[in-house]
């Protein structure tokens, strides 16, 4: 057998509730696989609430936590304030939010605990939208996205708005290291995850999971959807320790956003226009990003 | 044991600091904020070794205790008003998760308008969360039950959230001598938490959890026969602390001079004081006037208001906030604990106090006067009654 | 769940007074889900989940082996299953009657779903209006053009594909009672809500539609599978080759999709 290129232990168990091809699910297992036993995971209201799977079940192998949609940034630090009080030594305090929970309503507890210092490990597993609910648009997701609020029908023509930059939110606080993965890349994902454990302070990682029925895919497609996110640019890999940007992955020149695009049913009515319009916007990011790597301190 | 002159804002600080709470989490809201300030002070001096997170709102402040909780740790917090109002959400996490969180109230009008007066329509809106309520009339009142409280909170029968509240100004602001019992003396009568039935590292458990109607009903019957077993559990504790201290504030609704008497003045919080100067009054005037002060609003002490029923034939509830489309909370309960009684008094509902308006003497007197001469009402504004008058005598 | 909704649709279509819910649990892509549908004359006065139907449609042949989907039915109702086999090799209680449609190949013929998630409602459908005759084929089809999203014409097609092919066979002559519907246990909760099980004590092989199989004479163990797989459903034998753990394997073919000598093959299931 080749040899294993990620951990062999397994904190997530089989048996879970999510939905088959589930990018979200493989995060779960690739982040516990860095961590180990000795972690507290802070889920709030997410497709994570029940995929962890109902009472008297627990679908991971640590310590889970319940909070609400908004307050996983301050339940951490409430988790990281007792485990202190307590003596707890080598212990992990982890929140594992969707996006909604992060960037839209719990943004206000998220840099709370940003700006606090809180030594903790905040993960956005990003579906871009509220897939647990069914699918309807959130901050992160892409612009012109079909969700079932943004419809494509009659006026509306998916979602009029753009993404958040959601690291770009998060960096702005200074955390000791922030990142992003894709379980598209598992070794680059569970380095990363070891290096968030082995730092102290506030720590983000920013996780990129396609969802097959909220992005109307087959659900084998999940992996190469997100390798594609990332050589198109569209979810490029990078970190940032203490402020000091390096992106992780670069592979020459960028593939075009069309494959990306024309694999997914949530983007169908794009009109070549469209595409040219999302791909620009892709590039500037992109740029962006390399400037931020060249001049970041 | 230490005699101070102190605000009721620092009698819960005082509290919390012999508690030896181990997690703190505020945000400021006036009139709370002495109580977190001198929480910091104790937390910089090195009196008090907790972990103290100063979060960014309410809610947070709230969650940071459900989720140290939740790990095991013994947590403070205190809010007023509007903070308490955030909260809510989280209010019912607290009872669902079965955090033994004690948490200072400062009783605070809601707005709009804006208003920091006195008014118990805060905590009022919260009766529905599972938490235990008491409402504290003196300062030393609100000391010791805020550490009868963690006893209460952390009793493997209860395992419940409890809130001590202090009406604003009247209490937060004002200061008297306050008995402080010695920490040793403390520490004999609050032992440290018994962590048990919360999360521990390397061990897996899922705390919180999703059910379906398969079990969610059965998780709701636990939360409500705890509520069953505080008035046992409250009356063990506050014995022990008697025991300890020589304080006794009267179980859940403590009585005045109600033994033979025409009418009975129900009260919560720092109108009781006033009230039982003009029970004094007019007993000195021959009248047969008694008092009760309802301290402990959830659970509801339906026995004890049974009792006190059973002897008198007028009741009046002060209440210091109102029930849109409904009446006042404390009139609408005592009624409903009188309801099956064999002996049921007429029950005059009075607000009083509202938004910090004074419940002076004289409206207190006017309260007992309509009692007496056996007027029964559902809404009586006192208020504006007394604004009436002045505008005719002035 | 929406076939439910579709066929309260066509009794409305009917001229009666139908009505339609889903269960409320865990509602994910694959898990399976019960619905519940009453059609009356008369506007009905109940809101209740089902406890003895008339009829049980089973939309996944697979629940016939791990859900108890025959509990409560009524003396001389009716079990339709979507299956290719015939009625008479349908496992069911003495007093149920029994049908078959093979609706997952008429759904894939007319180009409904793929073969990993065919949409099978309107086939079903049409073959309930045959075997049960609560609505009427007409109303079936009256409801897809107004409230199916896409693809009229071939749902049409699928529902007359249904009605014509449905098969009918009686009880069976050796079966066994009908068991009572399952009364929710009393039970009893820890004070706080603390879940300490791990949920490798629930099955998930009633979600797949597809089934990995590995030829292991290409197999490099490169161990991809296993990394990329998101129900931790891949284990090694003793030489290092994949097992499919399929207890847990909920076919979504991404083992398939990312082993790159393409030893694995997702199959059918019977």
């Amino acid at each position: 057998m080749a040899k294993l290129t990620i951990p062999a232990q397994e904190l997530m168990y089989s048996g879970h509730a999510a939905c088959p091809g589930c990018a979200a699910a493989l995060a779960m297992r690739l982040v516990l696989k860095g961590l180990g036993p000795r972690t507290v995971v802070s889920i709030p209201a997410c497709c994570w609430t029940v995929i962890a799977t109902p009472y008297p079940t627990n679908a991971l192998g640590v310590s889970v936590f319940d909070n609400p949609i908004e307050s996983t940034g301050a339940s951490l630090s409430g988790l990281r304030a007792a485990a202190d009080a307590l003596g707890y030594k080598d212990f992990h305090v982890v929140g594992f939010a969707g996006d909604g929970g992060t960037a839209d309503i719990g943004l206000q507890a998220l840099s709370g605990m940003l700006e606090r210092r809180t030594n903790a490990i905040y993960v956005m597993y990003d579906n871009e939208g509220y897939m647990n609910t069914g699918v309807q648009r959130s901050g992160a997701t892409p612009q012109g996205a079909w969700t079932t609020t943004t419809p494509v029908e009659g006026t509306s023509r998916g979602k009029p708005e753009a993404k958040k930059d959601i690291m770009g939110l998060v960096l702005a606080h200074r955390p000791t290291y922030a990142a992003t993965l894709n379980p598209a890349f598992p070794e680059d994902f569970v380095r990363k995850v070891e290096k968030a454990r082995d730092l102290t302070g506030s720590r983000f990682l920013h996780v990129f999971t396609p969802c097959p029925p909220g992005w109307k895919y087959s659900s084998e497609e999940s992996i190469k959807l997100g390798r594609l996110a990332t050589d198109s640019g569209i979810f490029p890999l990078f970190e940032a320790e203490n402020g000091k940007v390096r992106i992780t992955r670069k592979g020459g020149a960028l593939k075009p956003v069309d494959e990306y695009i024309h694999a997914q049913g949530r983007f169908r009515h794009f009109t070549p226009e469209d595409i040219q319009a999302f791909q620009a916007e892709v590039r500037l990011a992109w740029e962006r990003l390399l400037r931020l790597e060249k001049e970041s301190l | 044991m230490t005699r101070l002159v102190m605000s009721g804002a620092y009698a819960q600080s005082y509290a919390a600091l012999l508690a030896k709470v181990q997690v703190v989490s505020a945000y400021p809201i006036t009139p709370q904020t002495s109580i977190v300030e001198k929480l910091a002070d104790f937390v910089a001096t090195g009196k008090l070794k907790a972990e103290y997170i100063k979060v960014e709102s309410e809610h947070s402040a709230l969650q940071v205790c459900v989720s140290a909780a939740g790990l095991g740790a013994r947590t403070y917090t205190a809010t007023s008003s509007q903070g308490l109002l955030l909260m809510h959400e989280l209010l019912h996490w607290a009872s669902g998760m079965r955090a033994p969180i004690v948490m200072g109230v400062v009783n605070r009008a809601v707005a709009p308008p804006w208003d920091i007066g006195a008014d118990h329509t805060d905590t009022m809106s919260q009766r529905d969360t599972g938490w235990v309520q008491i409402y504290a009339e003196s300062n030393q009142e609100v000391l010791d039950t805020v550490l009868q409280a963690y006893r209460l909170a952390e009793d493997p029968m209860v395992r419940l959230p409890v809130m001590v509240t202090e009406d604003a100004f009247y209490l937060s602001h004002t200061v008297e001598p306050v008995d402080v019992p010695s920490q040793e003396l403390i520490d004999r009568f609050l032992p440290p938490r018994d962590a048990r039935a919360v999360l521990f590292p390397g061990v897996a458990s899922r705390l919180g959890s999703f059910t379906g109607p398969d079990h969610y009903v059965e998780f709701r019957r636990e939360v409500a026969r705890a509520m069953d077993r505080v008035p046992a559990t409250f009356a063990a504790v506050e014995a022990e602390y008697e025991r300890l201290t020589g304080r006794s504030h009267g179980g859940p609704l403590s009585t005045y001079r109600t033994d033979d008497a025409d009418a009975v003045l129900v009260t919560m919080g720092t109108a009781a004081t006033t009230a039982r100067g003009v029970v004094d009054d007019l007993r000195a005037e021959g009248r047969k006037v008694g008092l009760a002060k309802l301290r402990m609003f959830r659970p509801f002490p339906t026995l004890a208001v049974r009792d006190l029923a059973a002897t008198v034939d007028r009741l009046g509830v002060m209440d210091r906030s109102y029930t849109f489309g409904a009446t006042g909370p404390a009139a609408t309960e005592v009624a409903a604990a009188l309801y099956t009684s064999p002996h049921r008094p007429t029950i005059s509902g009075f607000f009083a106090g509202i938004g910090g308006r004074d419940v002076t003497p004289g409206e207190v007197r006017r309260m007992f006067g309509a009692l007496l001469a056996g007027e029964p009402t559902d809404v009586r504004w006192i208020d504006l009654e007394e604004q009436q008058e002045l505008k005719i005598h002035g | 769940m929406i076939a439910s909704e579709l066929l309260a649709q066509a009794a409305f279509l009917d001229g009666r007074e139908p009505q339609s819910f889903p269960f409320f649990g865990v509602e994910r892509r694959g898990a399976p889900v019960t619905a519940f549908a009453r059609i009356d004359d008369r506007p009905i006065q109940l809101r209740t989940s089902i406890e003895h139907p008339d009829v049980v449609v089973v939309l996944d042949p697979g629940l016939l082996h791990t859900t108890p989907v025959t509990d409560g039915l009524k003396e001389g109702g009716l079990l339709l299953v979507n299956s290719r086999l015939p009625p008479e090799e349908v496992v069911a209680p003495a007093s149920v009657r029994r049908a078959t449609v093979d609706a997952t190949r008429i759904a894939v013929a007319h180009g409904l779903g793929t073969a990993s998630t065919p949409i099978v409602n309107t086939a079903v459908l049409g073959a309930l209006a045959k075997a049960a005759g609560v609505v009427t084929l007409d109303a079936v089809q009256r409801a897809i053009d107004q409230f199916v999203p896409g693809h009229r014409p071939e749902n049409r097609l699928a529902s007359s594909d249904g009605y014509e092919s449905v098969r009918l066979a009686g009880p069976m002559e050796h079966g066994a009672p009908v068991l009572a519907h399952r009364l929710t246990p009393l039970i009893t909760v820890p004070e706080g809500p603390l879940a300490t099980r791990p949920s490798s004590d629930l099955h998930t092989a009633a979600w797949r539609t597809l089934t990995p199989v590995v030829h292991l004479e290409k197999c490099t163990r490169c161990n991809f599978c296993w990394k990329f797989c998101p129900d931790d459903a891949i284990g090694f034998d003793s030489n290092g080759f994949p097992v499919i753990r399929l207890d847990y394997c909920k076919g979504c073919g991404i083992c398939a999709a990312e082993c790159p000598p393409r030893t694995i093959e997702m199959v059918a299931e019977a």
